[in-house]
């Protein structure tokens, strides 16, 4: 049984002309798996989040978070939740030992066994030697971790984590990732939004791949891979004529999908590229055209979300 | 409520640590303080008598006793001055005006004949117009004396066959002098003296009025702190954490109230001592309307972070309130200097009677007693303002 159970959920905001942000989207998050929603910019992602954290109520549907309905049981659903905001929702003035010491009065920790949690969490988060300085000396990657670290003092059951890398160095991100990974394996079930697929691929035991309010796919991420097939993409940069090649090799024979060509740029869809290639090098000669760069990317999820949307995820 | 209590003292620690608060709560108050206590006058300010300039070319005893008579006058202080230079000191306005006594004054008053006094004024000014009004009084009190003299002396020549000598007019002339000097008909003048409003000039009023300023733009502080936080998702996360808005709100409430007390005794200390503002005759009524002022500023800048959500919304919505509060409230001047209307208006805002039982403890001594309207009517604004405040909160 899922411990996490989202039911047609549907939210619009200032309706009825505004936006829908989720639009009946259904999963299930099973206990002590890592789940990722992964989607550009504006798919739903921080609504769905802002749902199961009940800060936001659907207009449509129901979710329920380890047995207890957001809507109607939202403080055992607060409880059982540790959310890891998109923005750094600390303190600025306050230490980082400061922020966790009182985001650990906010869960209701006091005393001795706050200051030992608090000390456990500083170890996990390496932010031991920094502890007593004030957030604003912390760079951009110290502090996302303090952010991260906020959210675990009560032990939760459930980790929501919203875009937790956003603009950070890869040493930062890094430490992150290997951060959920290990608070994963210690027993925590995790919710993670991102549009960064390597992450998705990374860190993920199932993704939810979302889009304009819509859930398109969910699964393991080699289930989401055979949505696409074998096929593995061809991209090409030409010195001319990328238009009147684009034409011709929609029509050449092992090409499933051509792109639009975009200064020069485009990519090709095939099931063998090997046998592809020298006939794609010979139509530029014939088109008078060169090929000045060429790279094979096996089939990933950003090929899913090509394949589902039309548009690259980076879009 | 523990939460609300941790909020708030995280809330302290960071106003602790803001580097611009201290110049906020205590450094511009004080130099407001001071600054108006100097521009605004003061109802028991030293010497506010009218200068006038004298010239006495005739130097008898008659000459003497009218200096004498126009020293006597409180609303003027005699300056000695020469005929020369009396013109120019009118002029210059170092006096109000001037009056020549010629040569001969003391003849002609002793023989009854008339005799005209020289006054030099500036046309246009209302001082000399004060001090012409004092001079001419003096010299019909003088001239009342001398007819009533000489009226009585003929009456006792006549009816004894004494001749009118001299001696016999001086002894009728004393003899109105005293009777004029306490006459049958007199005035008493009573100065409404617990009235404020001869007296909330100076530091009674820029003490009073700095303090009550700087608390109200302290509604700016609550306001910021609570769009900053709703931008950055703190409060979001405080919500997600199980924080209630009333615990929010509450720990905002009580921060801002601590933050904004601890302003105030600083100022009421400062306006004691250093300014002479009996701010303690009523410790008890002083810790009401202390209170009740950073609540009602507390509540405020909760409404208007509750309501509005943009930042610039905010920031106007609260310099204006602030500024609406404070200067018609009557904390930038006496609203006893302003037409009954305009305070009668006044005193539909709050801050009117915040300012009303500040001015009753400072300058009439009030009690705790005396205090109950206005601060009862403060108290339903604040109820008012602070419940619109926590229906219409939302931590997202």
């Amino acid at each position: 049984m899922d411990a996490i159970v989202v039911e047609g959920l549907r939210k619009q905001f200032d309706p009825p002309k505004g936006p829908v942000a989720v639009d009946d989207v259904s999963f299930g998050i099973r206990e002590g798996e890592i789940f990722s929603l992964l989607g550009p910019n504006g798919a739903g992602k921080t609504t769905i989040i802002s749902i199961l954290s009940c800060l936001l109520r659907p207009d449509a549907g129901e979710a329920r978070v380890g047995g207890f309905s957001v809507t109607r049981e939202s403080d055992e659903v607060k409880r059982l939740i540790g959310v890891v905001p998109q923005e750094i929702a600390l303190y600025e003035e306050l230490s980082g030992r400061e922020n966790l010491l009182f985001w650990g009065r906010m869960y209701g920790l006091n005393g001795p066994a706050l200051n030992k949690r608090v000390d456990e969490v500083l170890d996990w988060i390496g932010l031991v030697d920094r502890q007593t300085d004030r957030l604003e000396k912390y760079s951009g990657g110290m502090k996302r971790r303090v952010n991260i670290g906020a959210a675990l003092l009560h032990n939760p059951r459930f980790l929501y984590l919203d875009e937790p890398t956003v603009g950070i160095d890869p040493q930062s991100r890094r430490s992150i990732l290997d951060g959920v990974k290990n608070f994963n394996a210690a027993g925590v079930t995790v919710l993670y939004t991102t549009h960064y697929m390597e992450e998705a691929q990374e860190i993920s035991d199932r993704i939810a791949i979302m889009d304009r309010g819509a859930m398109i796919a969910v699964g393991a991420q080699d289930e989401l891979v055979r949505l696409v097939g074998e096929r593995t993409r061809i991209n090409l940069a030409l010195d001319r004529n990328a238009d009147i090649l684009a034409e011709r090799w929609r029509d050449l024979a092992g090409v499933s999908t051509v792109s639009e060509p975009e200064d020069g740029r485009l990519w090709v869809l095939t099931d063998d590229a090997n046998s592809l290639m020298p006939r794609l090098f010979d139509s530029a000669q014939t088109a008078e055209a060169r090929i000045t760069e060429i790279n094979l990317a096996e089939p990933n999820l950003e090929m899913v979300f090509l394949h589902l949307t039309g548009r690259a995820l980076r879009d | 409520m523990k939460r609300a209590w941790h909020i708030a003292g995280k809330e302290i620690l960071q106003n602790r640590r803001d580097p611009l608060a201290l110049l906020f709560t205590i450094v511009l108050p004080v130099i407001f303080t001071v600054f108006l206590g100097l521009l605004i006058p003061s109802g028991d300010e030293g010497d506010t008598r009218l200068p006038l300039a004298v010239v006495d070319e005739d130097g008898t005893r008659a000459s003497q006793e009218l200096i004498d008579g126009l020293a006597d006058i409180p609303l003027l202080e005699l300056k000695t001055s020469s005929a020369a230079a009396i013109d120019s000191a009118v002029q210059d306005q170092k006096v109000a005006a001037g009056l020549i006594i010629p040569d001969g004054f003391g003849e002609a008053a002793e023989a009854g004949r008339p005799v005209a006094l020289t006054f030099i004024r500036v046309e246009t000014s209302s001082g000399a117009q004060s001090v012409w009004e004092a001079v001419e009084g003096a010299l019909s009190r003088s001239n009342a004396a001398t007819l009533a003299a000489e009226v009585a002396a003929e009456q006792v020549s006549a009816e004894t066959g004494r001749p009118l000598d001299q001696g016999l007019l001086r002894s009728a002339l004393s003899i109105a002098e005293s009777h004029l000097a306490a006459p049958a008909i007199g005035i008493e003048v009573i100065d409404a003296g617990d009235s404020p409003v001869a007296r909330s000039g100076g530091f009674q009023q820029s003490s009073t009025g700095a303090l009550v300023n700087w608390v109200l733009f302290g509604l700016l502080g609550v306001c910021s702190t609570v769009v900053w936080e709703r931008k950055n998702g703190l409060l979001s996360r405080l919500s997600a954490a199980g924080v209630r808005s009333s615990e929010i709100l509450g720990g905002k409430t009580l921060a801002m109230v601590a933050l904004t007390f601890a302003q105030q005794l600083l100022l009421v200390l400062l306006g004691q001592f250093a300014f002479g503002v009996d701010y303690f005759s009523s410790p008890l009524a002083l810790l009401f309307i202390m209170i009740s002022l950073s609540l009602l500023a507390t509540a405020f800048g909760l409404l208007i972070a509750s309501v509005l959500r943009s930042e610039q919304a905010v920031v106007a919505a609260t310099v204006v309130t602030a500024l609406l509060l404070a200067a018609l409230g009557g904390a930038w001047f006496p609203l006893e200097v302003t037409s009954a209307g305009f305070s009668k208006i006044a005193h539909v805002l709050p801050s009117a009677w915040i300012m009303d039982a500040f001015h009753g403890i400072t300058l009439k001594g009030w009690g705790v007693a005396d205090i109950l309207k206005p601060i009862g009517i403060v108290w339903i604004w604040i109820v008012a303002v602070a419940s619109v405040a926590l229906w219409r909160f939302r931590p997202e």
